[in-house]
């Protein structure tokens, strides 16, 4: 008897949990504890589900939404950390690193953190207080094949565009659209168009790779790296022997020679090092910048009006001297 | 790898083209310690945009010099190559103790 009566119950509650009225939540609870049969046997027996229309995965925590990869595994975690340093980060370099010793990534990073500190705090905002951001410049190594997932996810999934798709997963909180969800694996395993960042990117995932990541477009930033950790002669050149004796030391010098820079990311473009010696050469940062593209304008403005005026200006001087001309003959042929 | 036999590594390659990918495997293969061990290793990057074709030289203590051009041999095939010539020298090497 009573359980002819929970069988009942349950199949009221099931009905009534796709009325928009109540709480999709509640309802779960209450459809698990009339339920005497399993968890799994009540699920499946919920069956009439529109078609097309994801049900809601009910028994979800906030702190672990369902998720295609384990979340528990260290790769797992780094996608989500690589996905959330290039949201984030507008400049990383990448370096290939061919079996550094720990002595000599200790030595590269202390001539990086010395270069670095040398540099001035700069204004990001006209008006706010200058931001020292050389604490957080970061030279760190990572694996290759998780930055090139995260690469992908970080282009091809659009969190907003999956939010709206019937297709999605969806909980009682919300669609399931974070880095390791069923969304973001179906997003990136298409084909990569060809004009895309990751396309272009792509070949560089070869390898042991290290990021230099800068959270700030500060060229005075980048150039002060460059130095250390790819110098040119002239444009950036290797600090003195003098002022920086740790940098010409055998140790340091051994790990760079084995440091190469191979890319860089700058605002989700591309740039190679020539590119990246050029966003490192921009004199005063962005505010240089933005008076270089004034001063262009400018100019430009100049050079139109003088070529419209210069044409009038010729004509009037060529009718003028005509006409000086003409006065003079008169004049000659009356003196005559 | 043998690297022991190997005096000069010179690497050529463009980052941004699928073929630097043997060349810069390559590179990683060698010891720590290979530059303080006597090796000379040049590498020359092109830039993004060059037509040019990576390439890799290899010169042993013996003289002879392999030239690879990496678009048409992966990294198991250079290794290979060169751990061929390697073995060579170190049977000598055997020999003559």
């Amino acid at each position: 008897m009573t359980r002819r009566v929970t069988q009942t119950a349950a199949f009221c509650l099931r009905r009534l949990r796709y009325q928009p009225s109540i709480p999709q939540r509640s309802c779960a609870i209450a459809v698990q504890n009339f339920s005497t049969t399993s968890r799994n046997n009540a699920t499946t027996a919920a069956a009439p589900k529109p078609a097309g229309v994801q049900v809601p995965v009910d028994f979800a925590p906030t702190t672990k939404p369902p998720s295609a990869r384990p979340t528990e595994t260290r790769k797992s975690q780094m996608i989500r950390t690589y996905t959330s340093m290039l949201r984030t980060t507008p400049l990383i370099l990448f370096f290939q690193h061919s079996n550094i010793t720990a002595e000599e990534w200790a030595a590269i990073r202390r001539e990086l953190k010395k270069a670095l500190e040398a540099v001035p705090a700069t204004t990001s905002l006209p008006g706010s207080a200058p931001v020292d951001i050389s604490s957080h410049v970061k030279l760190e190594v990572v694996r290759t094949n998780m930055l090139n997932v995260a690469l992908k996810i970080v282009e091809f999934h659009d969190p907003e565009a999956a939010a709206a798709k019937s297709t999605t997963a969806r909980t009682s909180r919300g669609p399931i659209v974070h880095d390791l969800s069923q969304a973001a694996y179906e997003a990136i395993n298409k084909d990569v168009p060809e004009d895309s960042a990751y396309a272009q990117i792509q070949p560089l995932m070869v390898g042991p790779l290290a990021t230099l990541v800068i959270p700030a477009v500060s060229p005075a930033h980048l150039a002060a790296a460059l130095t250390i950790l790819a110098p040119v002669p002239g444009k950036f050149p290797a600090p003195k022997k003098k002022k920086s004796p740790g940098f010409h030391d055998s140790t340091c010098q051994n790990g760079l020679a084995k440091l190469l820079l191979v890319g860089g990311r700058i605002e989700g473009q591309i740039f190679d090092q020539s590119g990246v010696n050029w966003v490192g050469g921009i004199e005063g940062g962005l505010d240089g910048l933005r008076a270089q593209l004034v001063h262009v304008l400018q100019s430009a403005g100049l050079g139109l009006s003088t070529a419209l005026e210069g044409h009038s200006k010729s004509l009037w001087l060529t009718l003028e001297s005509r006409k000086t001309q003409l006065e003079e003959e008169s004049g000659e042929k009356k003196s005559e | 790898m043998l690297t022991k036999y190997l005096t000069e590594v010179t690497a050529k390659f463009n980052p941004f083209s699928a073929c630097a990918k043997p060349a810069r495997l390559f590179l990683t293969y060698l010891p720590p310690n290979a530059r303080s061990s006597g090796m000379k290793i040049n590498t020359t990057l092109l830039p993004r945009t060059s037509a040019e074709k990576s390439s890799l030289l290899v010169k042993f203590k013996d003289g002879k010099e392999l030239k690879f051009e990496t678009d048409k041999i992966n990294i198991k095939g250079v290794v290979g190559e060169c751990d061929r010539h390697s073995r060579q020298l170190q049977k000598a090497d055997d020999l003559m103790d």
